[in-house]
């Protein structure tokens, strides 16, 4: 995939963030193209959950700017909401509202923020599902399906709404391993298809077969970044050589 | 086989053990002269209540009736004033306003660790300091508070209140059909279809019209008497086999639910002892409501006003009195259903005696002291729970919602709460029984609930385990059916899991 020439859709500049007295992000920098597939790895409690938290403002940054299509986050409601109906989010704990039915889960948004019928609603939900594989649990609730399968209805929840950009904050790490080839065979889909995408994942398979480039975290800091190739196989911060020889 | 031998066993146990008790008790009874039964429940009670519905009861049991109604009345205004406080400080009390935060965490603290007693106490003799009336009060007021109690205005169902009613209720179910047909439209075509609007201007409409007409509908009157007459009809040994008729029904019928619902596809499937003890137990249970009808159907009791009739009989004819009762609202010539009243203070007698006048709502002293201590007291108790629902709802829940663009009010009504709901009911069902059974301290601020009446039934008559009896079944039945409703919300909202 090149991407090269599209235009940038997101823009950090200096991102700094604090928690107390901890710093967990110590000034990212990083650009993320339209239509890019971004890895971000690194060792736990390197800022990159935060990082991408910060990119639809689950968490507030205190320094640095961060642009969104266009608009930067600031504290002004009207941005973050504008933002946060083009941003999908998947979390690790798939989050999904364990008192409505599947197809409810998928419609509650496109319903209540894009105002849109219900009837067309749920036939883009029932669409989505298809999407990811799993029409015939539209009617169940959350609590009945596998982990895979509510991971698969988050990720079409997400999409529900229609986004520009996808974040997937760790979103296999609370799967059993069969079940994670399923959920990354939908986000390869999704990549495919040219969704703009960020990615926090321990997955290095996913990572080299579908990024265009991949960020490496180290205590809040962007220490290394490249394509997948060039990170993978030709590592130049020691820092990173450590982590892939205790991973790989 | 040990199983089963063991729990005969402990049954006979508890058996022995109030057999003990009873044969002893009965025999001091003896010795004292005192011999029980329920011949006081038709006796005259010989003294007159302070408020309820009837201040000079003709009868024990009306008495206990009136008592009772104070209980009700007390308990039930507690906890619909006590839920809707208690939310209030509850979300006070998550609040990011620093004010409003430690104001809601000073009134738990406070009001929860002092003893409830205590707070009765303390809102009577506040009250009983407040101002005497004189006669320069005398008038009519909005609003009033002196060492009589608390008046205030109110509203009353008058006169054509329930030939109005029935035309409202009807207009409740025709604007939620329309309600639903206006959503319908919405979600068909995508164009707002304002069905709370629509559904609210049925119902007002509906109510207006039924304003002016319910007259009409004193017709209805005929309709009520004739099911009295016809239920009056029935013959008194009748009603006995009427209702041993419907235990046996029912335990039939939940027998063969119950053993239908333990059948797999392959045939009957294998019962436990406990299956086996539930269906004995239904069975005993109905041959026991079969024992009651028949013995105690036939017994013969003195009615108020003098006359003998079996208590089947009187059975039947109170059930007969409601519809007569309805019959009697439902005359044609019914004036506007409903009219607001002003508190109004009087002077009584020659001697110059001024108090309130039947008119607006008035809470005595006591009736309010219990009241609001009760309110205040369970309402910390709900906040706590209410605080405790809304923070056990997974952070991630909110998050997912902001992610997707819902904005707080939506994701609080449609995703936090609701799943807070299932959290708080079955503490909050606590809260209730807690708050019904609490009134009985009412007693101690001479308040006329059943306790305080029936303690004084028990000096004059000396009829204690009678009495005691009676207010044990008095709460017994009050708490079972507030826990049947809390329970059966409880089911409705149970979440789906695997």
């Amino acid at each position: 995939m090149s991407v090269a020439n599209n235009k940038d859709v997101i823009v950090c500049e200096g991102v700094k963030k604090w928690f107390g007295d901890f710093q967990a992000l110590k000034g990212i920098d990083a650009v993320v193209k339209e239509q890019e597939v971004v890895v971000v790895i690194g060792p736990s409690g390197s800022g990159k959950s935060t990082f991408i938290r910060c990119i639809n403002r689950l968490e507030a940054h205190q320094e640095g700017t961060i642009i969104v299509d266009g608009i930067e986050l600031t504290n002004d409601v009207r941005n973050i909401d504008k933002i946060r109906s083009e941003v999908g989010m998947v979390f690790q704990q798939f989050n999904l509202f364990p008192h409505l039915t599947i197809l409810d889960n998928i419609s509650l948004a496109p319903l209540w923020v894009r105002k849109q019928p219900r009837r067309e609603a749920e036939e883009e939900a029932m669409a989505l599902l298809e999407r990811v594989g799993i029409p015939e649990q539209a009617d169940k609730f959350p609590g009945q399906l596998s982990g895979g399968q509510q991971q698969r209805v988050a990720i079409a929840r997400a999409l529900a709404m229609k986004p520009k950009i996808m974040l997937f904050d760790e979103p296999t790490s609370a799967l059993d391993p069969e079940m994670i080839k399923e959920v990354l065979d939908v986000m390869k889909e999704l990549a495919r298809s040219g969704m703009t995408m960020i990615v926090v994942t321990h997955e290095m398979g996913f990572a080299r077969e579908v990024a265009d480039r991949v960020l490496f975290f180290d205590y809040g800091l962007v220490v290394e970044e490249g394509t997948p190739a060039h990170f993978f196989d030709n590592p130049q911060h020691d820092r990173t050589k450590l982590f892939l020889s205790q991973i790989l | 086989m040990l199983k089963w031998l063991a729990q005969v066993g402990v049954l006979a146990l508890v058996l022995l053990f109030f057999r003990i008790l009873g044969g002893e008790a009965a025999k001091n009874f003896a010795r004292s002269d005192i011999s029980f039964g329920f011949d006081w429940l038709g006796d005259p009670p010989g003294f007159s209540i302070r408020e309820g519905i009837d201040l000079q009861p003709n009868s024990g049991i009306r008495a206990l009736a009136v008592g009772g109604l104070n209980t009700l009345r007390v308990a039930f205004s507690g906890i619909i004033a006590a839920t809707i406080l208690g939310t209030i400080i509850g979300v006070a009390r998550l609040s990011k306003n620093f004010i409003v935060n430690k104001l809601a965490g000073f009134y738990i603290e406070t009001i929860r660790n002092v003893p409830l007693l205590l707070q009765m106490f303390f809102w009577q003799v506040l009250l009983m300091a407040q101002s005497s009336l004189t006669e320069g009060d005398v008038g009519s007021r909005i609003f009033s508070v002196s060492n009589k109690g608390v008046a205030s205005i109110w509203v009353f169902p008058s006169t054509g209140f329930w030939p109005w009613f029935l035309i409202f209720l009807g207009g409740v179910y025709l604007s939620r059909k329309v309600a639903r047909k206006r959503r319908t439209y919405q979600e068909d075509t995508g164009e707002n279809g304002h069905p709370g609007l629509f559904g609210i201007l049925t119902l007002l409409g509906i109510a207006l019209v039924g304003w002016l007409v319910h007259p009409l509908l004193g017709f209805l009157s005929i309709l009520w008497d004739g099911i009295g007459d016809l239920i009056g009809a029935i013959p008194a040994a009748t009603v006995s086999l009427l209702i041993a008729g419907a235990a046996i029904v029912a335990a039939v019928v939940w027998i063969k639910r119950f053993l239908d619902s333990k059948r797999t596809p392959a045939g009957l499937g294998k019962l436990t002892d406990d299956d086996i003890f539930r269906m004995i137990f239904a069975g005993v249970s109905a041959l026991f409501v079969v024992w009651i009808a028949f013995k105690v159907g036939g017994a013969v009791i003195a009615k108020p006003d003098g006359t003998d009739a079996s208590v089947a009989a009187v059975l039947r004819d109170s059930f007969a009195n409601i519809f007569y009762w309805f019959g009697d609202k439902f005359t044609g010539e019914a004036g506007s259903p409903l009219s607001v009243s002003k508190p109004a203070i009087e002077l009584r007698g020659t001697g110059g005696f001024v108090q309130y006048a039947d008119t607006g709502i008035l809470a005595t002293v006591p009736f309010f002291s219990v009241w609001i201590a009760v309110t205040l007291y369970t309402a910390s108790f709900i906040a706590e729970i209410i605080r405790g629902g809304i923070l056990a709802v997974a952070k991630g829940q909110t998050e997912a919602s902001q992610a997707l663009g819902l904005r707080r009010g939506q994701y609080l009504r449609l995703v936090i709460l609701p799943q807070a709901f299932r959290i708080i009911l079955p503490p909050l069902g606590n809260q209730y029984l807690n708050l019904a059974k609490n009134t009985s301290l009412g007693t101690a601020v001479a308040f006329g609930e059943i306790v305080a009446v029936g303690a004084t039934l028990i000096n004059q008559t000396g009829q204690s385990l009678p009495i005691v009896i009676v207010w044990m079944a008095f709460y017994l039945i009050l708490s079972l059916s507030l826990s049947g409703v809390v329970n059966y919300y409880n089911r409705r909202m149970a979440l789906v899991e695997r």
